[in-house]
């Protein structure tokens, strides 16, 4: 039997078998190379109760060469990209030892839900949140959890919700007074939220902005 | 300006040891003790020395692949002796530190188990037990034929790194020795067939397979010539031996290996360079252009020793030869010429200058009244002159005199000379490009002309070659012609650039001359006192070639020439 076939195997036996550590590996369609993976977000942190499930490739060379990953279930996450899931870890890169087995990587994930590194990140915007406000950031990232994660109060299985025009806001981690405040002047709400954003008028950069720039922003 | 141009070829190996510590080889041999080593390995970096070398022309060496493998093993030797340590853990270190053997001594001496750490040679739970680098092949009997370096079997075998092992490891065959827990799976494939387990000094032990698998992926894949221990988070690096023997049968894959090596010494070593030709194997060793300083001051051009045509420059990778201009000129000449040329060109001939404000105006249309949209001046596009003195007639331009008009284009020629003189340069840099490429097509037409008259008159083949032999002089020196003018556009005016225009004038008259007489018609009759011709041409030539090399080469050295911009490496 090919080699990299019986260790894929031997992995998802393992996590089966494998009750304590609530890591779970499903195949996607009938190849074993191509998996999902999934974990509850640790606690003690905004990721608490969210169920995050992860896109597994495992390449020909695999163990030899990392295993692909990326996030399925979006994440608020400096060191994850908001918009695609990509993943910025160490070990799925050049510190990848062929003795890390994909139970192992995925619970350096959920460790990496614990600690992020905003020094070394994925997503540019949602570290800069981090740095700015850890209190407004862990705020946006509970929401995400909330919404896309199905974590608790989540209203991810409620289908249409009328709170949308308040979701837009909260995801993207704003205030509302700020978001109502450039609606009023009279530019379009997404726009603002948009703008808002990647200024990143959170916390205390809010002094940093004046209006004038977030209008020129604005105008452009 | 830099001295490392001065030193003969006798005295090369000893030159610099002073002031440049940093130095390659040759430093490092002279100060050490050990001579033997060193004399072996000067021998390939020598220099034949030449009776005559031009100033222009640069020493240095070629070496075939064979040649700079002994030199490495050279390097390695030497390390091994001195810190008596295997030659498998020095050609670690001396990786670890891009085979800089002085930072690599200096450190080792300051504190040997440190290094040893941090070059993966030994796991840091043991760096108490310092000069411990070697010892691997202390076991080489007990490890049954197994040499040096580091291959461990699954008999729990002592790290080669500690010289205080444990009884039950020094006789790994001992009743003592640990039993193998039973049955050992590899935790990588997961096979409990395998029967056959390496680990490296860690122990950390997984099955033949498996490395295999590993080391090649990173050997094929990544190219690494410094290869970890398959454990997470574990620093040790497989040696030589190991790899060897890991990959097993996997030949291909292990002459890969070892030309990662190799390519990894060259590129650390500032005085060896690859030459860049497609699948060409050898190097080029050249100690006086290894600091960029010297690039200031000479042209280091040259070629390796599998052809005469595989000529590059060693200071830069722009041209293969752009003598007599140094690399720093040459590539911001270059810059300029494909930022500018076909603007400046196309500015030249479509545009002129409002005789008012001087903004460019291109004349799109229309009649010959121009008003300057910047300005509102109003003037004829023909004599530049203002519109007004042509009245009210629709165009009647025959005022060409008209001092006005002619005030008008003197401002415009002012506002376009320096427009004009880049064009100057350019233009006769592009033409001797061409006009080389040329004369080469030519050369093929005579050559088949050559060989028609081979036969049917009595000259016999080395009569016709003088062609051939003026041809590739004619390109030789429209390369250097060419390389003048970029050199000319930004020498600061002065006697020195007159001179220097004296020679680059002498220079082209005469390959104009060459080449003149190369497409003059061939036949019998004539032959004899055109190859008398051609071949007096060709020595003169030559020689002025030479003169224009070696007096720049010279300006070079004595620090004669200034520049009109700002030159890298000059004040």
């Amino acid at each position: 039997m090919d080699a990299r076939l019986r260790r894929v195997n031997k992995e998802i036996t393992d996590c089966k078998n494998d009750k304590s550590s609530n890591i779970k590996i499903d195949l996607i369609d009938e190849s074993p190379f191509h998996l999902k993976g999934s974990f509850p977000g640790p606690q003690d942190t905004p990721y608490e109760g969210g169920h995050f499930e992860v896109d597994i490739v495992i390449p020909e060379s695999y163990p030899f060469q990392p295993v692909k990953m990326k996030f399925i279930t979006k994440v608020y996450h400096p060191n994850v990209s908001s918009a695609s899931g990509a993943i910025c870890l160490d070990i799925l890169k050049d510190a990848w030892s062929p003795v890390l087995t994909l139970k192992s990587t995925l619970i350096s994930l959920q460790s990496l839900l614990c600690s992020p590194e905003p020094n070394d990140p994925q997503d540019a915007e949602v570290a800069k949140h981090f740095t700015t406000s850890k209190r407004s950031f862990e705020e946006t990232a509970r929401y995400w959890t909330q919404i896309y994660a199905g974590g608790p109060g989540g209203i991810a299985k409620s289908g249409k919700s009328p709170e949308a025009v308040r979701d837009d806001v909260a995801i993207a981690g704003l205030e509302k007074a700020h978001v109502d405040q450039f609606e009023a002047i009279g530019f379009e709400r997404g726009k603002v939220i948009d703008v808002l954003r990647r200024l990143n008028y959170r916390g205390a950069n809010v002094a940093n902005i004046s209006e004038d720039r977030v209008v020129e922003e604005l105008l452009k | 300006m830099s001295s490392d141009y001065e030193y003969s070829d006798d005295d090369i190996d000893y030159s610099d040891e002073d002031d440049e510590m940093m130095d390659t080889q040759e430093d490092g041999s002279a100060s050490s003790d050990d001579d033997m080593d060193m004399d072996a390995f000067n021998e390939d970096f020598k220099v034949p020395s030449k009776a005559m070398r031009k100033t222009y022309e640069i020493e240095y060496d070629t070496l075939t692949q064979t040649a700079v493998e002994k030199a490495m093993a050279a390097d390695i030797e030497h390390i091994s002796g001195i810190f008596g340590v295997d030659a498998s853990v020095a050609s670690l270190l001396l990786r670890y530190l891009s085979w800089n053997k002085e930072r690599l001594i200096e450190k080792y001496m300051d504190n040997a188990s440190a290094v040893s750490i941090s070059a993966g040679i030994s796991p840091p739970s043991r760096s108490s037990v310092s000069s411990s680098a070697a010892p691997i092949r202390s076991h080489s009997s007990s490890t049954g034929g197994r040499s040096s370096g580091g291959l461990r079997r699954p008999t729990r075998q002592t790290p080669g790194k500690s010289r205080s092992p444990t009884p039950a490891s020094v006789y790994p065959d001992a009743p003592s020795a640990a039993p193998k827990p039973e049955p050992f799976v590899c935790p990588i494939c997961f096979d409990d067939s395998q029967t056959s387990f390496l680990s490296l000094s860690c122990d950390h032990q997984f099955c033949a397979g498996c490395w295999g698998a590993y080391l090649t992926s990173k050997i094929r894949e990544e190219g690494e010539h410094s290869i970890r221990c398959m454990a997470e988070g574990c620093a040790i690096v497989a040696p030589d031996p190991f790899v060897r023997s890991a990959l097993a049968d996997d030949i291909p894959t292990w002459e890969r290996f070892q030309e990662l090596v190799v390519r990894h010494f060259v590129a650390s070593n500032p005085s060896l360079k690859y030459c860049p030709y497609p699948s060409c194997t050898h190097t080029v060793s050249c100690p006086v252009a290894a600091h960029k300083s010297a690039l200031t001051t000479i042209v280091p051009i040259v070629s390796c020793g599998a052809s005469g045509t595989h000529k590059f420059c060693f200071g830069c990778p722009i041209e293969a030869d752009h003598r007599p201009v140094i690399c720093s000129v040459a590539k911001m000449w270059l810059k300029k010429c494909r930022d500018d040329s076909e603007t400046a060109n196309w500015i030249k001939s479509n545009t002129k200058e409002c005789s008012q404000c001087q903004s460019t105006i291109e004349k799109n249309g229309g009649c010959n009244h121009m008003t300057c949209k910047k300005c509102k001046h109003e003037f004829c596009w023909v004599c530049m002159g203002p519109w007004s003195e042509h009245g009210t007639a629709w165009y009647s331009c025959n005022r060409y005199d008209e001092k006005t008009g002619v005030d008008a284009r003197d401002a415009q020629s002012k506002s376009r000379a320096s427009l004009e003189r880049y064009l100057h340069y350019y233009n006769r840099w592009a033409n001797h490009e061409q006009s080389a490429k040329l004369s080469i097509e030519l050369y093929s037409k005579t050559e088949k002309k050559m060989e028609e008259m081979q036969v049917t008159s009595d000259l016999t083949w080395i009569e016709v070659q003088f062609m051939k032999k003026a041809v590739d002089e004619v390109e030789k020196c429209r390369t250097t012609l060419k390389w003048t003018y970029a050199m000319a556009y930004y020498l600061e005016k002065g006697n020195e650039k007159e001179l220097f225009e004296d020679n680059q004038r002498d220079l082209e008259r005469a390959v104009e001359d060459l080449s003149e007489l190369l497409e003059s018609q061939i036949d019998t009759e004539i032959i004899s006192t055109l190859r008398q011709k051609v071949t007096d041409k060709t020595v003169y030539v030559q020689k002025r070639n030479e003169i224009m090399l070696e007096d720049t080469a010279k300006g070079f050295l004595d620090g004669r020439w200034s520049w009109n911009v700002s030159v890298e490496g000059f004040d």
